[in-house]
């Protein structure tokens, strides 16, 4: 087996998952008592009905011979109607029960994964944020679901299922049920253990290569204009063919080698059918055995065939499993690296509504992959109170700054300072309460105003959150929807205007206390004569306290940011000494 | 609520499924005969199980006698597999082939429509479409397709032999047949709903989680992080707790099909069971043996296991459907008919020619022109004009990205040209797999030079592996700058007569935008038309002609 990723055994990825799915233990094996009610049942009800038929007619041949004979008819005919209804009931229950299960543990995982991503830093999150990648993480979750209902409980059942099988045809005759347990189990190894070997390699790339298509297609689509120019369009289709036709082979190989399991799962029930037979037979022949018993094996070893079925198409594909859980875990191990140290810290920082004052020295930060850092030795210092423009063009350095100052980046070298203390010993809650930030992009969640206010401040109450939109000038609109405060703002506030947005992240701004702000183009996307109102409101709220106005160089906007002591210009993530 | 949700999907999306599998009739005919020969093959073991039990019981046969009938049947099962095996890799076969030539006819499609139409598209989720739509076809043309014939051929050759050992029998079965299309049917519609609903309800908490994940950053900003977990939980729980109530119904239609094959047997045995006894004396119960009885025993469950096989495949065809609807929605869109037919020749001495040339936008209307304009060789002409004006759309008509709907564009015989915009086109591959998209068959030096030229002489230098540095995401990481200078290197390497460029400093820093403006001096000295859309000084120095636009109209300030 190919093992190019050269990471943990197949138990060792998914034993986290495991853990998780044995938190619902309970539930689980209820779920698979289900099952195994359901194939018991179907297996009872056809070993029965052919115990019932021979029984019967060899009971009537004796009759017709004028032979006194009896048969209790009552008990199996009553068997039979049992065993009709259980198998019906047990298939509805277990399938709603089990649903019900699935759905419970993909609330688990999700909520897990969002701790994960929680944790993650701005590397880690600025590379991912793209909606593709999120799409796959949300597909990696649901392939985990499955872990349980298509792999665990019918291959744990389906052993079940063999084992008993077996114990209850040695009762009648202790060679029938040993080989042919025996043969059930060997097929069982190999449904399992051998179709998941088959397949692991090319089920784990799969992922893979679907990805590598993927990205084939976007540079296609997005580059159509260069490759069209050029005249290299059909040169780039081959290559994203050859992509495909990797993905095709795979999953051509995958497919013979499932319909190589399925074809093998019906064979190992036949044969063991007729093995049971052949047995049974003898053992009729010498007279250990009765007639309907002996017609009772061959029938029990046909119905195995709903605990095999399901096999091989969910094991040849476990690589895809496997292959999820190692994504995801790749994930926490990132997120477990903590970024800031959990010392203790020496001492605690001013809770008080002051001003704080920051500082960076000679700090430096490298982005993964990148030849160049996005910042070369920049120190400066911000008093408290103080209010500086930091300038530049995009990419100069600005946005890593203001990630550092919140910590969502560990610089690599340097140290960053805020309120005398060194950024990494504040804890968590007292630095998002001190320090406030409105960034270019505004965040807004699919929930109402309300809720997206109190992002801010979750005691908050109505009146505050009126207070605040007045603030904005957004009182009025506010007002005017039917639903107030309780409007749903839509996904990432696409029922909003730009200009509604900003303003809401400037109200929610408003809600906090900070001691340090920084701004990104804050009027950004807002008229003028608003600009012009809201401009004087905010230089009165930031008074007392500290600011860095972050300003892109080359279009100055309609916006001058007010009060500036100083300005610094970021130059390919060096500070220039000349102002802009 | 689109139409697809209100009443089953359209019929456009079936008749286009339909129409696709006709192409690959006959692998999917295969398909079905070899599921077909499986199901006989089945049948010939069933009898022949049936009759080894009947010698050895009711004859009192020696085992021997019994072995050719064995060795039969394990002939029959093998049969039985190889035709199984067969009928799954047809399937498959099939459904490869179709997906292969929907994406190939798809990319075609979308090349034809050209960058101007699918620049207001997302080409992320236009991506998506190309991949998951697409591979969402398959289960439809590789199982549920050949198994729609199946679920009616096998249960009625099950018929047939029951009808020949036992017309009663056959009637219980066949009392049951006109029900099944009325299953078929309740199954459909309690998967189609069940699928549908899901779908839906799966998207909206798809889109919560995501939503979540993409804001995540402002969640710690705040501190907030653990309340959002607990709310993702929370939703997911709620989504659990609804979709359970459709569920409840939706599995019902599954237990009935269930019900059915169960009691077929139940009422099968009893109704065997008790002819033979002599308890029944009507019709042909008399004359019931052990064989036949057994054997209609064993058929009755293979009466309705295509029709659950079917079933289980249902959720494929739904998936299909719905992504069908994607694909046509994309397949719908007509191309401009400019892009389809070659443009007419210019006349000699001239590169491009634009006579009364307009540009339409679907919702924007005319967004340029009318223009008249003639390029001849050697000459700089920079377009300026507020944003808006139509400085790329007057680049894309001369790049035949987008047609002129009214007046005519002329090109020079076998004109090639070198195109450069603000985004420009970064490949998964080496820093010369960047670079060969201009000149397939440039040579490392010629890469060299141009790399050099466009002011990437530093970069070069502190790659590790040179020329052969992967770049991109498993790679380099270029600054947006890097970015825009690669694909000035790629404008110096192709040797095309025209080059049309699309504001090439935007974004750049002072610095690296002088060594783009001393470049592209260079490039127009080497005797090369160039086009710039422009509002920087320094490039608009370089002009040997300006047109100024003014929102689409042709204030044509002609200073050559």
């Amino acid at each position: 087996m190919r093992d190019r990723h050269g990471s943990a055994s197949l138990i060792g990825s998914l034993r986290p998952w495991l853990r998780l799915l044995d938190r619902r233990r309970g539930r689980l094996l209820a779920g698979a008592a289900l099952l195994g009610l359901t194939l018991a049942s179907a297996i009872g009800l056809l070993a029965l009905s052919g115990w019932f038929i021979t029984a019967t007619g060899l009971t009537g041949l004796l009759l017709a011979a004028g032979v006194a004979a009896s048969l209790d008819v009552y008990v199996p005919g009553g068997g039979i109607r049992f065993f009709a209804v259980s198998r019906t009931v047990s298939r509805y229950l277990e399938r709603l029960y089990n649903h019900d299960t699935v759905l419970r543990l993909l609330a688990d995982l999700r909520a897990r994964l969002f701790g994960v991503l929680a944790e993650l830093d701005g590397h880690a999150l600025s590379r991912r944020r793209a909606s593709d990648w999120l799409n796959r993480l949300t597909a990696d979750i649901d392939t985990l679901d499955s872990l349980y209902l298509r792999l665990l409980a019918p291959a744990g059942v389906g052993l079940l299922a063999i084992l008993a099988l077996a114990g209850f045809l040695a009762i009648w005759a202790p060679t029938v049920g040993l080989v042919s347990g025996a043969w059930l189990l060997a097929g069982w190894c190999w449904l399992t253990l051998g179709q998941a070997r088959l397949g692991m390699a090319a089920s784990r790339r799969q992922v893979d290569d679907l990805e590598a298509l993927r990205a084939r297609l976007v540079e296609q689509l997005q580059g159509l204009a260069e490759l069209e120019a050029y005249g290299s369009l059909a040169a780039h289709r081959r290559q994203l063919e050859e992509v495909e036709a990797r993905l095709y082979r795979d999953q051509r190989r995958l497919g013979a080698r499932v319909a190589l399991g399925n074809a093998l799962a019906a064979l190992f029930v036949g044969l063991g059918a007729l093995l049971a037979l052949w047995l049974a037979a003898q053992a009729f022949g010498a007279g250990r055995l009765s007639g309907p018993l002996m017609v009772m094996m061959p029938l029990a070893m046909l119905a195995m065939s709903e605990a095999l079925a399901s096999l091989p198409a969910a094991f040849t594909w476990l690589g895809a499993t496997r292959g999820a859980a190692e994504r995801l875990n790749a994930l926490e191990a990132r997120a477990r690296t903590p970024m800031a140290a959990e010392a203790p810290e020496a001492a605690p920082p001013s809770r008080q509504s002051t001003a704080l004052s920051a500082s960076l020295s000679s700090v430096s930060l490298r982005y993964p992959g990148a030849l160049t850092p996005a910042l070369a030795e920049v120190s400066f210092t911000l008093a408290p109170g103080e209010r500086v423009a930091l300038c530049g063009a995009s990419g100069a350095g600005k946005s890593s700054v203001a990630a550092l100052l919140l910590r969502q980046l560990v610089p690599e070298g340097g140290e960053v300072l805020l309120d005398g203390q060194p950024l990494a010993a504040w804890p968590e809650a007292a630095l998002r309460e001190r320090v406030a930030a409105l960034t270019q992009r505004i965040d807004l969640f699919d929930d109402s105003l309300a809720a997206n206010l109190r992002l801010a401040a979750p005691e908050a109450d109505d009146e505050a959150l009126w207070q605040a939109l007045a603030w904005v000038e957004l009182e009025a609109w506010a007002m005017s929807l039917p639903s107030g405060l309780a409007t749903r703002v839509g996904e990432g506030g696409r029922r909003l205007s730009g200009g509604q947005a900003r303003r809401l992240a400037l109200a929610r701004l408003w809600l906090r206390d900070p001691g340090l702000v920084l701004l990104d183009e804050p009027f950004a996307g807002l008229d003028a004569g608003t600009v012009s109102r809201l401009a004087p409101r905010l230089d009165a709220w930031l008074a007392g306290r500290s600011v860095i106005f972050l300003v892109h160089q080359l279009d100055g906007g309609p916006f001058d940011p007010p009060g500036v002591q100083r300005r610094l210009t970021l130059v390919e993530g060096r500070l220039e000494r000349y102002t802009c | 609520m689109s139409p697809a949700e209100k009443g089953g999907a359209g019929r456009a999306p079936r008749r286009w499924l339909a129409h696709r599998a006709r192409g690959e009739r006959r692998r999917l005919g295969l398909a079905v005969l070899a599921g077909l020969l499986a199901g006989i093959a089945t049948l010939g073991q069933l009898a022949l199980l049936a009759w080894a039990v009947s010698r050895l019981v009711v004859d009192r046969a020696p085992l021997a006698e019994a072995m050719p009938a064995l060795a039969g049947m394990a002939l029959l099962l093998v049969l039985r597999s190889l035709a199984q095996h067969a009928q799954e890799t047809l399937g498959q076969a099939a459904s490869l082939r179709i997906r292969r030539a929907v994406r190939g006819e798809l990319l075609d499609h979308l090349a034809r429509l050209g960058p101007v139409r699918l620049a207001s598209r997302h080409s992320a989720s236009l991506a998506s479409q190309l991949v998951e739509q697409v591979e969402a076809l398959d289960g439809y043309f590789a199982r549920f397709r050949p198994q729609l014939l199946l679920s009616v051929l096998n249960p009625l050759a099950v018929l047939l032999l029951v009808l020949w050992l036992d017309w009663l029998a056959a009637l219980f079965l066949l009392l049951a047949a006109p029900l099944i299309p009325l299953f078929m049917a309740l199954v459909g519609m309690g998967a189609e709903r069940l699928n549908r609903d899901q779908f839906a309800a799966v998207a909206r908490l798809s889109g919560h989680f995501i939503d979540r994940v993409r804001g995540i950053t402002t969640l710690q900003l705040f501190g907030r992080t653990a309340a959002a977990t607990g709310e993702v939980h929370a939703a997911a729980d709620d989504y659990r707790r609804r979709s359970m109530r459709t569920l409840r119904v939706a599995f019902l239609s599954s237990a009935v099909l269930e019900f059915f094959s169960a009691v077929a047997i139940a009422v099968v045995a009893i109704y065997v069971g008790f002819g033979l006894l002599g308890y029944i004396t009507y019709g042909p119960s008399p004359e019931l043996t052990l064989f036949s009885g057994l054997l209609v025993l064993l058929l009755a469950p293979e009466f309705f296991q295509p029709l659950r096989t079917l079933s289980q495949h249902y959720h494929d065809r739904a998936a299909a459907l719905g992504a069908t609807e994607g694909l046509l929605g994309l397949l719908e869109e007509t191309p401009d008919p400019v892009r389809v037919e070659a443009a007419p020749a210019a006349a000699p001495g001239a590169l491009v020619e634009l006579e009364a040339a307009c540009v339409s936008h679907p919702g924007r209307g005319r967004v340029l022109g009318p223009l008249s304009l003639r390029l001849v060789p050697g000459e700089v002409l920079v377009v300026t004009g507020p944003s808006g004006a139509g400085k790329s759309t007057l680049l894309q008509l001369l790049a035949g990205f987008a047609g002129p709907g009214e007046g005519e564009r002329r090109v020079a015989d076998g004109l090639t040209l070198a195109w450069m915009d603000q985004r420009p086109l970064l490949v998964q591959g080496t820093l010369a797999d960047n670079l060969r998209l201009a000149a397939p068959e440039a040579c490392p030096e010629r890469m060299r030079r141009a790399l050099l030229r466009a002011g990437l002489g530093e970069l070069l230098l502190q790659l590790p592996d040179e020329l052969e540095t992967p770049l991109g995401e498993r790679g380099v990481g270029l600054s947006g700058g890097q970015a825009q200078r690669l694909a000035l290197a790629r404008v110096f390497l192709s040797r095309a007569p025209l080059v049309l460029l699309d504001e090439p400093t935007a974004s750049l820093d002072a610095e690296s935008e002088a060594r783009v403006v001393e470049a592209l001096a260079e490039l127009a000295r080497e005797g090369r038309t160039l086009v710039i859309a422009t509002h920087h000084p320094a490039l608009m120095a370089l002009a040997t002609r300006h047109l100024a636009l003014d929102a689409g109209q042709t204030g044509e300030g002609n200073d050559a």
